[in-house]
C-alpha cells in the first residue's frame, strides 16, 4: 500500500493548507515497452486518423490554429 | 587529479583525464593547452582562398581605427575585412549544412534502397511516419503497399538534394508567415547542394564581395539544412528506425562493464548502429563472447549515433565529444567503430597506448592507423558481424590498466515532436495546447533549446550545465540535441525527479504532472529539426503569435566548435530564434558584420545571433530575451484566474 505524503501549501485565500501529495510509484521502467505509445495504433486507417487529429494543424481539413484567422492555408 | 578538475566538471572524465597522465596518454586536453589558438583566424580576419595570400586583415589593437586605416586593412585582391570574415562565417554554414546534408543524402540512399527490397536486414517500422511524409509531399497513399510508397518517398527525398528550382518540400511545413518572410527576403533554398555549391562560388576570389549578400546566402543555406537535408535524415530515420519514444537510459562512464566485451559506436549516423545492436543479440555472437571468457557483449555509444540509438533502443552512452579518448584510456573498450563526424583522428594514438581496436566504416571517413570494415547497406548485416567479431576477438588483449570509472546517471530519452504532442494530450487529444497555456499562464516562462557541442577551450561540461540549470530554475522548459544532452544527462537533469531538485515552482508543477523532466532529450544533432517542428507546433496552436519569432523562445550552443553547430545557429537565427553562442565568435574581426548579425538580422528574420561567453550571462540574455517576447504578446503580467458562478454569468450575459 503506497503512503501518501502531506504536503503543506497556500491557498488561492492565502492561508496554510495541507494537501495530498504527489504519488509517484517507486522504482524504475524495464526494458522498451513502457514508454511504447505508437504501437497503440492498429492499422493504417487508425494512423491516418490519428494523424488528421494529432496533427491536425498540417494534415487535418477542419484545423488551421492560430494561421486559420488571419491567413486562411 | 587538481589540474583534471579544471579541464571537466564531469567527475568520472576527471578520473580519467588523469589516468591518462599516469599512463603517459596525449589527450585533446593536453593539446589545447599546449596549442593556442590564432588570434587572427579565431575572429574571422584570415582569408586563404587564393595563392596570393593568406592575407591577415586584423582590428588595430588597443586603438579606435581611423577611416584611413580602415581602407587600408584590406587582402590582397582589395577584399575588405568585412567581405573576408563573411566569406569565412558562411563558408563554416556551407561545411555544417553539407555534413548534415551528406548525412541526410547516405539515409535517403538506404531508404530507397529498402523501399526496393535491395537491403536485406532493414524493414519500414514506422508505417505512421511514413504515410505522414506521403501526406507532407502529395505522394498517392491509397491502397498501395508500405513499399511502394517508401519508393516514391526515397526517390523524392533525393531529389531535394540536386533539385535546380522551386522550393525544398519541407519548407510547407513551417508557419505561414515564415514562409512568406523566407519569399520575401529571398532565403526559401531551392535544392539543398545548390545552396551549399552557391556559396563555394560565391566565396572564391572575385565573386560577391557585399557582406551582407554573402550572409543572406548563408541563411539560404541553413534553412536548407535545418529544414532539408537535417529534416530528411531525421524523417527517414524515423521511418526505418521508428520515431523515438521515452526510453529510460544511461550514461556516463561508467556504462562500460569489465566482465563483458565493451564495443562503442562513435560518430552520427544509425545506418550501421542499428544493425550492430541485432547482430550483437544474436546467440552465436553471445555464445563466441563467453568462449573468449567475457560474460556477454555490451554495447555503448559515443556522440550522436549515441543519442541515435539511446533514443530508439534505450542503449546506453558512453560520453559526449570530449571524453571520446577518455573511454579508450579506460584501458576496457576493445572496439571503437567509427563512422562520420565528430572523430578525433588522435583516437588511433591513444588506442596503440591500449588494446582498442579503432574500425572506420565509411568510405568518406578513413584514419591512418584503424582497421577499415566498410559499411555496405545490401550486406549491412555481414559488415555488423565482422565488426562485433573482432571486438570480441580482441577481448583476451586486454591489457592489466582497466580502470572503470563507476559514475553512471539514469536519464529518460525519447522526447520526439511527436512523443511530446502525445504526452501533453494523449491518444485522442494530442496536442500542445497545455504547453502553449502554461507559457500564457506562466508557469512556463518560455522555451530554450540548448544544443551543440564541447569544446577544448573550456571546461568540459561546465557552460552547459551553468546555462540549463539557470534556465530550469526560471522555469525555462529546455530542448535539447547531441553533445549537450549528453552533458545535462550525466548531470542528472533528464530525469523526472530532477524538476523539483532544479526546476522554479512553475515548470516544476508542469514536469510533475505531466511527468516528464524539465530538460528534454531530442536526439541528435540531425534532430534539431524536431525542434523545428517543436516550435511550429506552438506558433499553430495558437495564442502565442502567429510565428516562431513572436514565441518566448530562445537558442543556445554554449560550448559549440563545429561548423555544423554554426549552420544550426545560422537556421534557428533564420527560423526567428534568438541564439547565443559561448566559447568565441568567428566574426569578431569585423564590426559590421558582428553588428549585422547581432541586431539588423533582428528586422529582416525576426532572429538574431548573440555572443556571450560567460554562461549565466547567456542564460540571462535568453530569459531577458524571452521576457520581451512575453511582454510584446501581453503574458507578461499574472492574470488572475476568476471563476465564475452565475450570478456573474447573468450579469455578464445582460452586458
Amino acid at each position: 500500500m503506497m503512503e501518501y505524503k502531506i504536503e503543506k501549501k497556500s491557498a488561492p485565500s492565502g492561508e496554510d493548507i495541507e494537501v495530498l501529495g504527489a504519488t509517484f510509484e517507486e522504482g524504475k521502467p524495464e526494458g522498451e515497452e513502457p514508454g511504447k505509445w505508437r504501437q497503440k495504433l492498429g492499422g493504417r486507417k487508425e494512423k491516418l486518423k490519428y494523424l488528421q487529429t494529432a496533427e491536425r494543424y498540417w494534415y487535418g481539413e477542419d484545423w488551421y490554429g492560430s494561421e486559420k484567422r488571419r491567413n486562411p492555408a | 587529479m587538481e589540474e583534471a578538475e579544471t579541464k571537466s566538471i564531469d567527475k568520472a572524465s576527471i578520473k580519467m583525464i588523469d589516468k591518462a597522465a599516469n599512463d603517459g596518454v596525449n589527450t585533446v586536453f593536453d593539446r589545447a593547452e599546449a596549442m593556442k589558438p590564432c588570434p587572427i583566424g579565431m575572429v574571422g580576419s584570415c582569408c586563404k582562398h587564393c595563392g596570393m595570400g593568406p592575407c591577415r586583415v586584423p582590428l588595430p589593437k588597443g586603438k579606435v581605427e581611423t577611416p584611413e586605416e580602415k581602407q587600408k586593412r584590406r587582402g590582397i585582391c582589395g577584399a575588405t575585412s568585412e567581405t573576408i570574415a563573411a566569406r569565412n562565417f558562411i563558408r563554416m554554414v556551407a561545411g555544417g549544412a553539407a555534413a548534415h546534408s551528406d548525412h541526410g543524402r547516405g539515409v535517403a540512399e538506404v531508404f530507397l534502397a529498402v523501399a526496393k527490397g535491395e537491403a536485406p536486414g532493414y524493414e519500414i517500422i514506422d508505417e505512421q511516419k511514413l504515410l505522414q511524409l506521403a501526406l507532407d509531399w502529395g505522394i498517392e497513399i491509397s491502397e498501395r503497399s508500405n513499399q511502394e510508397i517508401a519508393v516514391d518517398i526515397g526517390a523524392k527525398a533525393l531529389n531535394e538534394f540536386g533539385k535546380q528550382e522551386g522550393e525544398i518540400l519541407f519548407l510547407r511545413r513551417a508557419p505561414l508567415k515564415r514562409q512568406e518572410l523566407w519569399r520575401r527576403e529571398g532565403v526559401a533554398p531551392r535544392g539543398i547542394d545548390r545552396e551549399i555549391v552557391e556559396i563555394m562560388h560565391r566565396t572564391h576570389i572575385g565573386v560577391d564581395q557585399d557582406y551582407q549578400n554573402l550572409l543572406r546566402q548563408g541563411v539560404r543555406a541553413s534553412i536548407a539544412d535545418g529544414w532539408g537535408g537535417s529534416m530528411i535524415a531525421t524523417e527517414l530515420q524515423d521511418i526505418l528506425f521508428g520515431t523515438p519514444e521515452p526510453v529510460l537510459g544511461r550514461i556516463n562512464l561508467g556504462v562500460l562493464n569489465r566482465d563483458e566485451v565493451n564495443l562503442i559506436i562513435h560518430g552520427h549516423e544509425p545506418l550501421l548502429s542499428e544493425m550492430i545492436v541485432v547482430t550483437a543479440q544474436e546467440p552465436e555472437m553471445v555464445e563466441l563472447a563467453k568462449s573468449k571468457g567475457a560474460k556477454g557483449i555490451n554495447i555503448a555509444g559515443m556522440c550522436c549515433t549515441a543519442n541515435e540509438i539511446l533514443m530508439r533502443h534505450g542503449i546506453p552512452i558512453a560520453g559526449n565529444f570530449l571524453q571520446q579518448e577518455l573511454a579508450i584510456v579506460t584501458g576496457a573498450v576493445d572496439a571503437m567503430i567509427v563512422d562520420v563526424q565528430c572523430i578525433m583522428q588522435s583516437l588511433t594514438t591513444v588506442a596503440e597506448c591500449y588494446h582498442t581496436k579503432i574500425i572506420t566504416t565509411s568510405p568518406k571517413a578513413k584514419i591512418p592507423g584503424a582497421t577499415h570494415i566498410e559499411f555496405d547497406e545490401h550486406n549491412a548485416m555481414e559488415s555488423a558481424r565482422a565488426i562485433v567479431k573482432m571486438a570480441i576477438n580482441n577481448f583476451p588483449n586486454r591489457g592489466s590498466n582497466v580502470d572503470i570509472p563507476e559514475e553512471q546517471t539514469d536519464l529518460i530519452a525519447g522526447f520526439s515532436h511527436e512523443t511530446i504532442n502525445y504526452l501533453l494530450g494523449g491518444l485522442f487529444r494530442a496536442s500542445y495546447r497545455p504547453l502553449n497555456d502554461n507559457i500564457i499562464n506562466g508557469r512556463i516562462r518560455g522555451v530554450a533549446g540548448v544544443v551543440g557541442c564541447n569544446n577544448a577551450r573550456v571546461k568540459h561540461n561546465y557552460a552547459h550545465i551553468t546555462m540549463i540549470k539557470e534556465l530550469i530554475k526560471n522555469d525555462v522548459l529546455v530542448l535539447q540535441t547531441g553533445c549537450s544532452a549528453i552533458a545535462s544527462a550525466e548531470a542528472g537533469l533528464m530525469t523526472p525527479e530532477a524538476a523539483s531538485k532544479y526546476a522554479g515552482e512553475g515548470l516544476a508543477s508542469v514536469c510533475e504532472t505531466v511527468g516528464i523532466p524539465p530538460v528534454l532529450h531530442m536526439g541528435s544533432c540531425v534532430d534539431n529539426s524536431r525542434i523545428l517542428m517543436a516550435a511550429t507546433a506552438m506558433v499553430k496552436d495558437g495564442g502565442l503569435g502567429d510565428d516562431i519569432s513572436d514565441l518566448p523562445v530562445a537558442g543556445a550552443a554554449p560550448e559549440w566548435m563545429s561548423e555544423k553547430a554554426i549552420s544550426i545557429g545560422q537556421y534557428f537565427v533564420g527560423s526567428g530564434v534568438f541564439t547565443v553562442f559561448g566559447v568565441n565568435w568567428p566574426t569578431l574581426g569585423s564590426n559590421e558584420v558582428s553588428k549585422f548579425l547581432f541586431q539588423d538580422f533582428e528586422a529582416m528574420y525576426g532572429g538574431m545571433w548573440a555572443f556571450e561567453p560567460d554562461p549565466l550571462k547567456a542564460a540571462n540574455l535568453m530569459i531577458e530575451h524571452i521576457d520581451q517576447k512575453r511582454k510584446a504578446l501581453g503574458i507578461d503580467k499574472a492574470r488572475e484566474r476568476i471563476l465564475y458562478d452565475m450570478t456573474m454569468r447573468r450579469e455578464l450575459e445582460a452586458v
